[in-house]
């Protein structure tokens, strides 16, 4: 009987090891259990997931009610979510490989191709985006990731934001109006009757508002 | 890195690398929990590796495919690649059972 070497023996219960672990890679794969691979050697590692595990996250990006946008550093966009073609008034289509400035107003322009370039240092930028129906829309521009040289911007409408200070400017307006016709009715009419109750609906509406912008702008304290 | 700890002193050392929160990687902590607590209640121990956020540290166990659960403890090492749904091959990998 022939006697087997030990050193080819170890080497060959290491390769049968190594063969399993590759068949136990190969049958994760082809069983659909895995979702990424590392690839490049050490310290340049990366990770590629398939495009299966995007999923989620591609959904949620296409149904949030920011508009997202992934920018090269010149400003065209390679990927834009509905949200954003809403905001624009344009087909989502009509947006890839277009250059974000040209649905930002003139003015801005110079402003948001400094961010753009500058994007790893500045959080964000406010600026107009002009929509294909000439309305100038306020908004904000924020960094949410900056890799491999492209920006994923994320555009949020400041309009909502602007609302409760709008409504105050109204009611002050109204207020005034209320006084001065106040002044001009003569005394204790049913008139005045309905001034004064008016006057009170208006500041509980001030209440609310004033509630509103505590509840969306908590105090530096908190 | 986060950890989960199954005992005061788990004699079980096991670490299962993810891509974020991929659904394989969701699943492969899911069955692995469910796994452990069945079978090793009390003597656990799992550390989740993101290989998103930090991809060189698959060098360490050499690290092809995501998920990949790694014994540490008790050695020898073992490696099981998958969602670990297939939970006959989850116990026979970490020999908590006999090959058939």
């Amino acid at each position: 009987m022939e006697t087997i070497n030990p050193s080819f023996e170890k080497e060959l219960a290491q390769l049968k090891e190594r063969l399993e672990e590759a068949e136990d890679v190969r049958r994760a794969i082809t069983r659909g259990e895995v979702d990424a691979f590392v690839v490049g050697p050490g310290a340049n590692a990366r990770v590629l997931l398939l495009a299966n595990a995007y999923q989620r996250y591609r959904q949620l990006v296409e149904r949030m009610h920011q508009g997202a946008i992934t920018a090269t550093p010149g400003g065209q966009m390679l990927f834009a979510n509905q949200r954003f073609a809403d905001l624009v008034g344009v087909p989502l289509a009509q947006l890839y490989t277009a250059p974000l400035e040209s649905y930002v107003a003139v003015g801005d322009r110079a402003q948001l191709s400094r961010f753009l370039m500058l994007s790893a240092r500045d959080s964000h930028v406010e600026v107009d985006v002009q929509r294909s129906d000439g309305v100038a829309i306020p908004v904000r521009i924020s960094i949410a990731s900056f890799a491999d040289g492209y920006a994923t911007l994320l555009v949020t409408d400041l309009r909502p934001m602007q609302w409760p200070t709008l409504a105050v400017d109204a009611l002050d307006s109204i207020r005034n109006s209320l006084d001065r016709l106040n002044r001009d009715l003569p005394p204790d009419t049913r008139a005045q009757e309905s001034l004064r109750s008016i006057s009170e609906q208006l500041n509980g509406l001030a209440r609310m508002i004033d509630e509103m912008l505590d509840v969306e702008q908590p105090k530096a304290a908190e | 890195m986060s950890t989960v700890e199954g005992a005061d002193t788990p004699k079980w050392n096991l670490r299962l690398y993810t891509a974020g929160q991929s659904p394989k990687s969701l699943a492969a902590l899911a069955n692995l929990k469910r796994v452990c607590e069945e079978h090793l209640a009390g003597r656990y121990s799992i550390e989740v590796v993101d290989l998103l956020k930090n991809p060189r540290l698959a060098k360490d166990d050499q690290i092809v495919a995501i998920p990949t659960l790694v014994r540490k403890l008790p050695q020898p090492l073992r490696r099981i690649v998958g969602d670990l749904s297939d939970t006959e091959r989850t116990l026979v990998g970490l020999q908590l059972k006999e090959r058939k």
